[in-house]
Order: C-alpha cells, then sequence, then structure tokens
C-alpha cells in the first residue's frame, strides 16, 4: 500500500522544523522513518505533514560527555550506538538494545530519539533506557525542557512531548564504579519485537553486595516500567545467584502484559522472571 | 560469413575449460546477471501507455452478508477512473470452473464476492484510477454495508450439523470424502504386538515469494485480444478458468510472464485477479496494473493446507510397521481454487519410504471461513509425509528403539527399485537406507547421541531429530479423476521449440513459465550438449509468451516438472533439427546421414572426418536454399511435445501419480531451552538424491531453499486466525519468515539415483517434500525425553512447548 497524501517539510533548522510543527495540524516529526513510514504505508498512520529533521544542519548526530551524564543526539543511529566504544564500554546495555532492534538495514537508519518518541512498549532502547534512569532534552518555541525518564512514556505510542517540540538529546547518568549493565530480550527471531524486554543496572559495593539495582521490563505494560519488587528486594543483599533468582522471582509483579500470537499474558509473565534473573547475572558479569 | 565464425569461435572461448559434457556441471545460471544488476524484468517493471492503476477493497469479517457497496463517492474523487462490485461481476462473467464432483462443484466462486463475503480479506470492490495511490484513497471512500453471520474457524466443527455454511449451494462444508483401502488393515492389526495411537496436527503456513501476485491486463480493441502480463505460474492452464469466466474466446488471449520473484505453487490460483483485472481493462479501457501487497498476500493469496490426524499403527515389537490407518481432516479454507487436488495429491507417495502393505485412509477435505489453500511447496504429500515421519519416531519412542533402526527395518530396499507402492505410485530408484546412513554420518549421529546423554547430566538439552522424505515430481493430472472422474485431465505434457537460424544462431523456447529456478540455464545444458556447442551459444527465451513460445495446456512451472519436462521436450526437439540438420551437412558432405554427428559446432561425418559448421547448414536451410536436399522443405527448427507414460486410476484408485520420486533424509541437532520453550539448531544435515543432475548449483541452490523453507515452517512461520476469523499474522512483522540470521550451515551431499523413468535419468528437485518439518519436530520432542513431551503439531512455538514442559513439570 502507499501512504496518505501528506505534506513534507525539510526545514533548515530545529527553529523552524518547531514552528513547522505549531502550525501545521496534525504533523509528525520524521526522523529515521524505520517505525512512522511503515505505519504510514499500512494507513494507520496518516499525518497531514512530515517535519524531517534530519536536514537542519543542526548536529543531532553525537555521543559526547556532558556533566555527570552522557549525551546522545536524537538522530544517533542504532547502528552507530551498537558500535561505539564509549557505549559498549560505559552502557553495554544500550548496545545491547540496540543490536537486536530489526536488521542492518533498520539500524542503519532507525535513531535512538525516534525510537524513544514513537515510544512502543516492545521497542528495546526505551526499556533499556528506563533502566538507566536517562533524562530526555526536548526543545520547543520558548526554549529547552528536560524530561525525566519517568514522565516521559505515558501510554502505548503516547510521550510527554509536546505537540511543538522536538526531542534533541538523550541523556544518561553515569553510574558508579563496579557498575554494570545489560539488556535482553525475548523474541522468536533475532530481530523481532520483545515478548519480553529486560534491561538491568546492577552497581556492586563491598562484599559483593548489591549497592544499587535497577530492572526495567519492555513489552509487559503501556510503557516500559521498572521491577520495583524485584529492586527492593534485591538491594542491600549479597548478590548471589539464589538472591538474583529469588528477585527474579518478583520481577513480574508490576507488570501487565498483553496477549498476542507470540506470547499469552502468562507466557510474558512467566518469561519476565526467567529473562529478569538473566538479565542480572549478564550485567553482575560486567560489573568491573 | 568469416565474421560469423569468429563470432562463434570468441563465444566459446568465453568458457574456459570445457567439460565434456555440459550436463552434470556446475554452470552459473545466465539469468543471474540481470536479476543481480537489477534488470531483471518483472510486471511492475512493465509500463504501457495510458497505463491506470487497480486497488481492491476487501472483507473485514470472517463471514457476512454483504447489504450494499456504494461505490458513488469513490467514483467522483479526482483521478478515478471506473469502480466495480461483486453484483456487477454476477451479470459480467461466469463463476469459476470447479473440479469437484456433486455437490461441492455447485459452489459459486467470482472473482469478486457476491451476495457473500467467506473469509476476511475477501475481494469485495475494486477501483481503477490513474495513480496507485489515488486506486488506495479511493477504497476508503467506498461503503460496504454487512450483517455479520456465523463462522467457522475448525473443520471439524464445520462438519457439525448446525454449523455455519460457507457456501449455501453446495448444502454442506464438505468438498470431498473418499476412502483408500489398500492390504488388510484389519488384519495387520490383529497381527501386531502393540498398535500405536497418536492425533496430529499440520498447521497452516504458506510459500513468502519475494514477488507478490501480479497482473497487468490490455484489452486491444484493435485486435479483439486480451493481453494478460502477470506472474502466474501455469499461465495456460489457468486459461480455461479465464476464459469461461469472461466469456472470452481462448485464441485471442495472450498470457505473458517474465522474471519471477519465485512462485513455490502460491502463483498458481492467481485466476481470479487476472479475470478482475482484466474486466476493469475492458471496462476502464485502459491497460490496468495490480500489485498485490504483502498484506494482501499474506491474508488472502494462497495457504497450505491445514490438516488434522488420527492416526494408528500396528507394530511388531521388534519395530517392524504392518500397516497405516489414518483419519484426515483437510481444511481448505474458504474456496476450492485448485482443491479437491489436494485430497488425492498425497497418494503420490501413500506408504512414504516405506515396505508396509496394509493401508486405510479416511479423507475428508472441508470448507472453513479462512483463506482459500492452494499448491504451496510439497503440496499436500510434506502434510501426510510428515504424518508418517512423526508417526515413525513415535513407534520407536514407544518400543524403546532408536528411531534409525526403525526407519532402517521398514525402509523400501534398494533392490525391490522400481517399487509399486499399495495405491500403485511407481517409486523410481532410490536407495533410502544409504541415504539415511549418509546422513548419520555427516551430523555425526551417535557422537551425539553420546554427548546428549553426557549433557543432560548437566542440565542441557540436546535432541537429534532424522526424517527421510519422498520428493515426488511431474504429477500425472489423472490424479483429479479421482475425486472427479469427470474432470478432463490427466497424464502431463511440455512443449519446447529449437531453431537454428540462417547465422547458426540456436534458440530455445519453452513453455515452463519459470519462477526463478534457473531453466534458462539448464536448457542451455542440455541443448549445447545435444549440438555440441557451448551454453553460451544458446539462447533460451526468458519467461513465456503464448504468442511466442510453444506450450501444452498443462505448460507451467509446479509439480517439481521444469527440468524433466523440459528436457523430455528439448531432447525431443534437438532430436528433430538434428535429423534435418544431418540430412543437409550430409548432402553437402556426400556423406551418409547416419554418420554425422555433431561437435564443437560442427556437423561432422564420422566416416571421412570431413565437416560443415551449424551456420552453413542454417544458412543452407533458410537463405540458401536452392542446396537443400531434393524435396526437403526449408527451415530449421521444430517443435516437440513429449509426454510420459500415465495411466489412470483405476476402482481402487491406484495409479502412478508422479513421474519421478527424488527423496531427502535430514538431521537436526538441537539445542532446548526448557526455561523458555525456545530451541536453536546446532547442526543440520541433508542428503539430497534427485538423480542425474543436469546443474548440481541449482540443485544445491534449491535443496538450500527447501530447507530454509521447511526450517521456517517448522520454527517461525504460522498462520493463526482469532475468533473473529481475523488473521493474526496478516503482514512480515508477524508472519516469520527465516533470516539467515535463522538458517543454520547446512551440510550437504549429493546422490545420484539415475531415474528408472524419465529421460537422462534425472528427477524433479526443489519442493524437498517439507522435510524439515519432521526432523524438527523429532528433535524437540528427542530433547524433551526427560520431561516426556510428545509433540503433536508440526509447528514449534516456543510458547507451547513450554506450556508442555510446565504441564508435566507438575505431573513430576
Amino acid at each position: 500500500m502507499t501512504p496518505k497524501k501528506f505534506a513534507y517539510f525539510a526545514p533548515a533548522s530545529l527553529k523552524e522544523a518547531i514552528q513547522l510543527l505549531r502550525v501545521n495540524e496534525d504533523a509528525k516529526v520524521l526522523a529515521g522513518g524505520q517505525s512512522l513510514i511503515a505505519l504510514m504505508k499500512l494507513r494507520l498512520a496518516a499525518p497531514a505533514a512530515l517535519v524531517d529533521i534530519t536536514k537542519t544542519g543542526d548536529l543531532l548526530s553525537y555521543i559526547r560527555e556532558g556533566k555527570g551524564h552522557l549525551e546522545v543526539g536524537a538522530l544517533t543511529t542504532h547502528d552507530t550506538l551498537e558500535r561505539s566504544k564509549i557505549i559498549n564500554k560505559k552502557f553495554p546495555i544500550l548496545s545491547d538494545a540496540a543490536s537486536k532492534i530489526g536488521d542492518q538495514q533498520i539500524r542503519n537508519r532507525g535513531t535512538i530519539g525516534g525510537s524513544c518518541c514513537h515510544a512502543d512498549p516492545a521497542a528495546d532502547l526505551p526499556t533499556a533506557l528506563t533502566a538507566l534512569e536517562s533524562e530526555f532534552v526536548v526543545r520547543g518555541v520558548k526554549g529547552k525542557r528536560v524530561i525525566p525518564q519517568s514522565k516521559f512514556f505515558v501510554d502505548t505510542f503516547t510521550t510527554s512531548i509536546a505537540k511543538d517540540e522536538i526531542l534533541t538529546e538523550i541523556q544518561i547518568p553515569h553510574t558508579p564504579p563496579k557498575s554494570g549493565s545489560a539488556y535482553i530480550k525475548h523474541s522468536r527471531r533475532e530481530g523481532d519485537f520483545a515478548i519480553v524486554g529486560v534491561g538491568a543496572v546492577v552497581t556492586v559495593g563491598p562484599k559483593k553486595v548489591c549497592r544499587d539495582v535497577r530492572v526495567s521490563l519492555g513489552a509487559v505494560a503501556s510503557t516500559p516500567i521498572r521491577a520495583k519488587s524485584a529492586e527492593r528486594h534485591l538491594k542491600g543483599k549479597t548478590l548471589d545467584e539464589g538472591n538474583i533468582a529469588e528477585a527474579a522471582e518478583r520481577a513480574n509483579e508490576e507488570a501487565d502484559p498483553p496477549s498476542d500470537m507470540h506470547g499469552s499474558r502468562q507466557y510474558r509473565l512467566d518469561m519476565i522472571k526467567v529473562f529478569a534473573r538473566r538479565a542480572l547475572n549478564l550485567a553482575l558479569s560486567r560489573a568491573r | 560469413m568469416r565474421l560469423h565464425k569468429k563470432g562463434l569461435s570468441t563465444l566459446t572461448k568465453l568458457v574456459r575449460e570445457e567439460p565434456a559434457l555440459w550436463m552434470g556441471h556446475p554452470l552459473k545460471r545466465k539469468e543471474d546477471r540481470r536479476l543481480l544488476t537489477g534488470l531483471g524484468k518483472f510486471v511492475d517493471d512493465i509500463k504501457l501507455p495510458g497505463m491506470a492503476y487497480a486497488a481492491i477493497l476487501r472483507s473485514p469479517y470472517a463471514h457476512a452478508r454483504i447489504l450494499g457497496i456504494d461505490v458513488s463517492k469513490a467514483e467522483r474523487l479526482e483521478g478515478v477512473v471506473c469502480t466495480l462490485v461483486g453484483e456487477e461481476v454476477a451479470k459480467l462473467t461466469d463463476p469459476f470452473l470447479q473440479i469437484s464432483s456433486p455437490p461441492a462443484n455447485k459452489l459459486k466462486d467470482y472473482c469478486l464476492a457476491v451476495g457473500k463475503v467467506h473469509f476476511a480479506g475477501e475481494p469485495v470492490a475494486a477501483v481503477v484510477a490513474e495513480t496507485r495511490s489515488t486506486a488506495e484513497d479511493a477504497l476508503e471512500l467506498i461503503d460496504a454495508e454487512y450483517e455479520a453471520v456465523d463462522h467457522v474457524l475448525d473443520a471439524k466443527e464445520a462438519l457439525k450439523p448446525g454449523a455455519p455454511v460457507i457456501h449455501e449451494e453446495v448444502g454442506s462444508n464438505v468438498v470431498f470424502r473418499g476412502k483408500w483401502d489398500y492390504g488388510d488393515i484389519n488384519a495387520a492389526m490383529k497381527q501386531a504386538d502393540k498398535v500405536v495411537k497418536k492425533t496430529l496436527h499440520f498447521h497452516r503456513f504458506s510459500s513468502t515469494p519475494i514477488e507478490n501476485n501480479a497482473v497487468l491486463a490490455q484489452y486491444d480493441k484493435a485486435t479483439g485480444f486480451l493481453n494478460v502480463y502477470s506472474n502466474n505460474q501455469m499461465p495456460m492452464f489457468c486459461i480455461p478458468w479465464v476464459s469461461f469466466a469472461l466469456k472470452f474466446p481462448s485464441n485471442r488471449i495472450r498470457m505473458v510472464t517474465g522474471d519471477v520473484g519465485g512462485g513455490f505453487g502460491t502463483k498458481i490460483i492467481s485466476y481470479p485477479y487476472i479475470v478482475l483485472i482484466s474486466l476493469l481493462a475492458m471496462r476502464s479501457g485502459r491497460p490496468v496494473k495490480w500489485i498485490e501487497t504483502r498484506t494482501e498476500h499474506l491474508s488472502a493469496a494462497n495457504h497450505g493446507n491445514e490438516r488434522m490426524f488420527e492416526v494408528e499403527i500396528p507394530v511388531k515389537n521388534d519395530g517392524t510397521i504392518l500397516g497405516l490407518k489414518v483419519k484426515a481432516w483437510d481444511d481448505c479454507g474458504a474456496y476450492t481454487r485448485y482443491e479437491p487436488a489436494g485430497a488425492t495429491i498425497w497418494a503420490q507417495v501413500t506408504p512414504g519410504c516405506y515396505r508396509f502393505k496394509n493401508f486405510q485412509m479416511e479423507f475428508l477435505q472441508v470448507m472453513t471461513s479462512k483463506c482459500p489453500v492452494g499448491p504451496n511447496r510439497g503440496y499436500s504429500r510434506m502434510q501426510h509425509l510428515w504424518m508418517i515421519e512423526r508417526s515413525v519416531d513415535i513407534v520407536a519412542r514407544e518400543l524403546g528403539l532408536d528411531p534409525t533402526e526403525v526407519r532402517l527395518k521398514n525402509f523400501i530396499r534398494p533392490e525391490e527399485m522400481p517399487y509399486v507402492t499399495p495405491s500403485g505410485g511407481v517409486y523410481d530408484g532410490g536407495n533410502y537406507p544409504e541415504s539415511l546412513s549418509r546422513v548419520l554420518k555427516l551430523i555425526d549421529y551417535w557422537r551425539w547421541r553420546k554427548e546428549q546423554v553426557e549433557e543432560r547430566k548437566k542440565g542441557r538439552l540436546i535432541g537429534i531429530g532424522i526424517s527421510t522424505i519422498l520428493d515426488s515430481g511431474t504429477n500425472n493430472f489423472g490424479q483429479v479423476k479421482i475425486t472427479n472422474p469427470e474432470n478432463p485431465f490427466s497424464g502431463n505434457s511440455e512443449g519446447a521449440r529449437i531453431s537454428i537460424d540462417g547465422l547458426g544462431g540456436i534458440q530455445v523456447a519453452l513453455g515452463t513459465s519459470p519462477q526463478g529456478q534457473g531453466h534458462e540455464t539448464f536448457a542451455s545444458q542440455v541443448v549445447a550438449d545435444e549440438f555440441g556447442v557451448s551454453p553460451d551459444q544458446v539462447t533460451v527465451l526468458m519467461g513465456f509468451d503464448s504468442a511466442v513460445n510453444p506450450y501444452s495446456h498443462q505448460s507451467g512451472a509446479y509439480a517439481s516438472r521444469c527440468a524433466v519436462m523440459g528436457t523430455g521436450a528439448l531432447l525431443g526437439a534437438a532430436k528433430k533439427v538434428k535429423e534435418k540438420a544431418a540430412k543437409i551437412a550430409a548432402h553437402v558432405l556426400k556423406a551418409d546421414p547416419e554418420s554425422i554427428e555433431f561437435k564443437e559446432g560442427h556437423a561432422v561425418d564420422r566416416d571421412s572426418g570431413r565437416k560443415i559448421p551449424l551456420w552453413q547448414i542454417g544458412n543452407i536451410a533458410w537463405v540458401n536454399n536452392v542446396l537443400l536436399p531434393e524435396g526437403m522443405e526449408p527451415g530449421l527448427v521444430a517443435i516437440h511435445f513429449w509426454r510420459p507414460d500415465f495411466g489412470l486410476p483405476d476402482e481402487k484408485w491406484r495409479l502412478n501419480q508422479t513421474l519421478t520420486y527424488s527423496y531427502q533424509s535430514h538431521a537436526a541437532v538441537i539445542e532446548m531451552d526448557p526455561e523458555t520453550g525456545k530451541f536453536k539448531i546446532l547442526k543440520y544435515a541433508i542428503v539430497d538424491d534427485c538423480g542425474k543432475q543436469i546443474n548440481p548449483m541449482i540443485v544445491e541452490g534449491q535443496v538450500h531453499g527447501a530447507a530454509a523453507h521447511g526450517i521456517g515452517a517448522a520454527m517461525y512461520e504460522n498462520f493463526e486466525y482469532d475468533e473473529d476469523g481475523q488473521l493474526k499474522s496478516s503482514t512480515l512483522v508477524d508472519y516469520l519468515v527465516p533470516t539467515a540470521l535463522e538458517v543454520p550451515d547446512l551440510v550437504t551431499e549429493s546422490m545420484e539415483t539415475p531415474s528408472l523413468f524419465a529421460p537422462k535419468g534425472i528427477k524433479g528437485v526443489g519442493e524437498g517434500g517439507g522435510t524439515p518439518i519432521s526432523a524438527i519436530a523429532n528433535a524437540v520432542e528427542d530433547a524433551l525425553t526427560p520431561y516426556g513431551v510428545e509433540i503433536s503439531d508440526s509447528h514449534q512455538n516456543p510458547q507451547r512447548i513450554y506450556e508442555l514442559i510446565v504441564k508435566k513439570r507438575k505431573k513430576m
């Protein structure tokens, strides 16, 4: 199929892009287009206008050090994330997630900002960013504001970005030394949407005690969520197989998963436990 | 004239090392250069002057009455050329031919739904517009009103009294009911030490050709011709369906195909679309193009037959299988567009590779409110062979024997070839025990068996699955007389034309309408050997054009028939051309025509060693014909139609349903993750035997493709409907085709047991019989031995496996 008729704008600056979003009814930001165009082709989405932000001249593809956090430009592709040395070293959870998205062609064009704004609860990067307690920098007419992760994802396909705002950067707070992170997902094929996606960040204290832990879940609620009960259970305890397994048993308490042909609600609830345990163990093995 | 000699020798030099015979040589495919450089000619590459585009409105309901379809708003949209709805189709066309026997043949099938829709996705209206987007926009302006009625999604449910009837004119949902009974199954039951019983289910999936269906139709008012450019894979077989429905004379329908991005059977039943687009072309007075979308293809083109089995297998404690008693329910979806052919085609391979003589099959084919089925790589045999191969493993498990032992005990022996099966099939040679032992060696079976025991102690679940399956090819259309003796089809035939022009150029045209299998390459190899030239000197016309290519109404790419049937036709045409060329050469050389041989582009007199080049023979035949022998007709061209020796079914429905019986042994080693039900393939080995190979590289490609397709079916591809009759896997997000990451490295080996009946000893190849589906099912059950889980479904969905494990764990 072909999309419905739409207007296409390729503004020369972010400022102009924001203006276009303001004045055009039902306009959508186009980044890599790997979700939006597919939906438009099936006519499941039919925006009146697309505002392409890849030609603004404002460089939105970067990975750089900020103050106490790493800054990732919204137009950074999945492929760049997957291959970035700094990401692989500091936040392997993100390269794990990026490497499992779709196929190479999709990873070449798909962007971290696009994935977050699309807000598919089964998407990989939003789940990974949830475990990292990332912050989202958006720009609008009135300037810049920073949205914490907990306020960013509102519902399935819905974020708290206003109609005339553009996500420009994602800020990932640095983890303390002796931290490790991992993202793994259960899917039918390598690059499919997650049946269950789990992100884990662990910080090891003296005597292998869990100083901090964050577990995030994808594809099991209307947004990525945190498995708080599992986190509470593990925090302060020795990071051994038994405690991790016990915590993982609690990982599905906050989940409210849907059913589809690849996984029923019950199957997903069960798989959360398995993958939470595996993600925690992997994250722990990377903690240095 | 020297120029031409030079031309020929340059061409010959292109091939560095010429083998003694081109047959058997892994020649690179002639088609690949254009396909790999984007120069292929597909339907969507054709643009005719004034061409418009069609889009199709489809039913959102699985079963509903059509209360009204209002196209007025759509027709007012700027750029819309015309519309068409079912009511109009019922006036303009006749219902499609049906090959069932009464009452199922009363079914009324049109290219757009008339009165009622019978599955979600069924076409109900069409729009022609200046652009494809406008046509799709217009679909949204059509007001179609429905009244949903009860639907039925399960074959057994569809048989119950009071079940919704899909086609009232038929009176019930039954398409075909038949009983095959050979030997004495009751006596076998009495002799048995044990009767193994099992209920099995073969799931719905299909092929996913890279190119979907496509039709471009043009009605030429000047000549009265209907020109149809499509990718149908039996373009001349479907002429009666098209001609009768349109009430349009067959001798003015021109069917053209070009490059085709795969068919695998799914493009055989595209005739409703050919009729629909033709109607639109006639109505609009414009050439009309329609390119199917992937969602349309997945939800409404052609699914494979879904089948349920109740199996009883009488066995001896030593593993001897005494017979097979089966009840089968075949779910053919909402229409019978090639069915009930599938209700008999399984009987090409009634006993699989096994010797048992006692066999009973009660077969029921039933309609449901789902997408119609049709041929799909391994059509109907795949379901049957999966049931047999699964049963053999179940027998082994229940008797505590190794599955390879049970196979070896029951295989038909090589010395029994040609082997006549209980249903009259005549297996044309093969060595099944050797095939199995070779694949066991390839995969290192006994080492894995040891490793399996060791790994189990460490909590790792390794599973090993074996399957040996027949890949029957070149069907005898007489098989459809079983379901309806009135069907005017039997045997099989194919046409070829070979010409040597006045400059010595050899041109070949076939009726086989290739779908990407490399017909230009294999035909070049066969013809090159006949004339002692290189394949580069043989030009084979691409695609098919009924105004150009010779054809029979059985021409086409289906039933793994093209190498066998094409070669038969090519050899016949070559013989005719050579006989005439030899006479001309003998006349010039003053030699005996009997002593003329064709070598290195020349006709050579064996006795004197004197020779003349082919171009000179062509020159005499076409433009220098005063030099012809007295009384000889000018020209150097021959058409030959070839048919194998086939019969009709006897009163017990015994007949040889195919000419060749290739076979493959597959072995899979998997590792199961019992926590998730997901597994991965650790090693995969295949031994195939398709008789003498024309081009081993093409054969290997076919073996790989069929294996990938079977792995897809076993692990990923599944057409699942929800309660409302909506297809859940209607896009490639949910219909999971395996990618390069999912298909493991395949270790392959070939055997070459020549066919006892086919030309040059070749056998059809390419369908593969769905072997991985049973090899993997067997491996999964094997891996789960510690849990005692039984696998009764052909599709290994991780969730279902997990649930089976959980159920067993609870009991432990």
